[in-house]
């Protein structure tokens, strides 16, 4: 292989990595992360942190899994590059996919909602995005006994 | 010119295998090794590592219930130069972080800044210790009554961390260090509820049912690799006597009111966990000695 190809090859690789490894690589999710983070309010500690991440709307859905504790109340608190929670809704289900909480209420993105918890179990959390234009975002998950 | 277009392929596959579809279940198997975690996808072991709390929420509840700080409940910080395996690292850094979030708890200072050093030696030696900004807590510990400060430092350094491991594929040594944390506040738990007899503790004994399905569902995931299957037996061990728990869930009405731009979810629907004194004292007991053979 000639000096040409040699340098056209590497080009051709270092190319290809770059692109594919930024190419959905925009959505600073730290960032809307620690956003989300300062809207937790007092009383509620920390305890976990989902990206939301819709690789630029090719992702539709973005699950998790919870387990939630009874006589505890869990606060959701989002932040996407859309400003706010514009732009992402959180919903959560409980372990037979039924629908226990929105953020989104009377075609008003909320923040996030408490959840005041009965039932330990395992929960199902569903970001997804509606009229989106970034696709990307963060929550954190708080809880209070 | 076959080499170039080899190449060309080979950094084309590269550059795709870094955008994995968040939604492929099978993987394909390259090596022996990687043979069962295969089956499962990354995403999936991720979704379930994910999904087990934070021991965090029962350390609440121990000091709730109004029970002093016991340090002796703990585990010794003269043990950590014993752990010489990433094995035992990972687990025991998982214990010692379960003991720095009760300190933090309880704004025991100086115990945290122990449990503390003793996190970061074992994170150096499983090379994730970067994650970790033992500067900012030993100063935010060091200034006390900053608890909330110092719980959400505490925690997502531990994110970091996980995410890091999953990144790495690590998930071995992630679940390792959930399966350790998560044991050490049961053990916790248990010896607080033999003292007390509170029913808010026994009925979280209880529910920890939920959270050791988890666990021993990853954990089965890497049963070939070394010291696995001693752990995953004894878990399986006090899985058989959870199975005399019973968690009954009473469907009731979930309404949502808004207060001040606030979401509030309400529920009636409840879990009800009937477990049996003699069930309590053998999980009390096989926690114990689970936990002993974690921190020797």
């Amino acid at each position: 292989m000639n000096m040409k190809n040699i340098v056209f090859v590497s080009l051709i690789a270092v190319l290809s990595v770059t692109m594919s490894s930024n190419a959905f690589a925009q959505c600073d999710v730290e960032s809307f992360s620690n956003k989300a983070l300062k809207a937790l309010q007092p009383g509620f500690t920390f305890v976990k942190s989902y990206k939301i991440d819709g690789k630029n709307g090719v992702r539709k859905n973005i699950d998790y899994t919870c387990v939630f504790s009874k006589d505890t109340s869990y606060m959701i608190r989002m932040e996407g590059k859309d400003g706010g929670p514009n732009g992402i809704v959180a919903v959560l289900f409980d372990s037979n996919r039924q629908e226990l909480a929105t953020s989104y209420v009377n075609n008003r993105f909320f923040p996030g909602w408490t959840y005041k918890c009965k039932a330990t179990g395992i929960y199902y959390l569903n970001f997804s995005f509606k009229e989106s234009q970034s696709y990307c975002g963060a929550a954190v998950l708080g809880f209070r006994r | 010119m076959k080499k170039l277009y080899f190449m060309f392929i080979l950094a084309l596959l590269l550059g795709c295998g870094n955008n994995n579809a968040s939604t492929e279940e099978v993987s394909e198997v390259v090596t022996d090794e990687t043979a069962t975690t295969a089956q499962v996808s990354d995403d999936i072991i991720s979704d379930i590592l994910q999904a087990i709390p934070s021991p965090l929420e029962i350390s609440f509840l121990i000091k709730e219930v109004g029970t002093k700080y016991n340090s002796t409940n703990l585990n010794s910080i003269d043990l950590v130069s014993n752990y010489n395996t990433s094995y035992q690292q990972a687990l025991n850094l998982g214990t010692y972080a379960t003991d720095l979030g009760y300190a933090n708890l309880y704004g025991k200072n100086q115990d945290v800044l122990s449990f503390l050093n003793c996190v970061k030696k074992l994170a150096d030696n499983l090379n994730i210790g970067q994650f970790f900004d033992y500067e900012t807590i030993r100063q935010l510990a060091s200034n006390s009554g900053n608890v909330d400060a110092l719980l959400q430092l505490t925690q997502q350094n531990f994110e970091k961390i996980n995410y890091h491991l999953r990144e790495k594929k690590q998930e071995n040594l992630s679940i390792l260090i959930l399966t350790g944390g998560w044991v050490e506040a049961i053990y916790l738990t248990s010896l607080v509820h033999q003292e007390t007899k509170n029913k808010q503790l026994k009925e979280k004994i209880g529910e920890q049912k939920v959270v050791l399905e988890q666990i021993l569902m990853v954990l089965e995931i890497y049963k070939t690799k070394p010291n696995f299957s001693t752990l995953i037996n004894d878990l399986k061990e006090l899985q058989k006597v959870y199975n005399g728990v019973e968690m009954k869930t009473i469907v009731g009405k979930t309404r949502t009111v808004e207060k001040n731009g606030e979401l509030i979810v309400e529920t009636d629907t409840q879990t009800v966990v009937n477990i049996s004194d003699d069930d309590v004292q053998k999980i009390t007991s096989l926690v114990k000695s689970i936990r002993n053979k974690i921190v020797k």
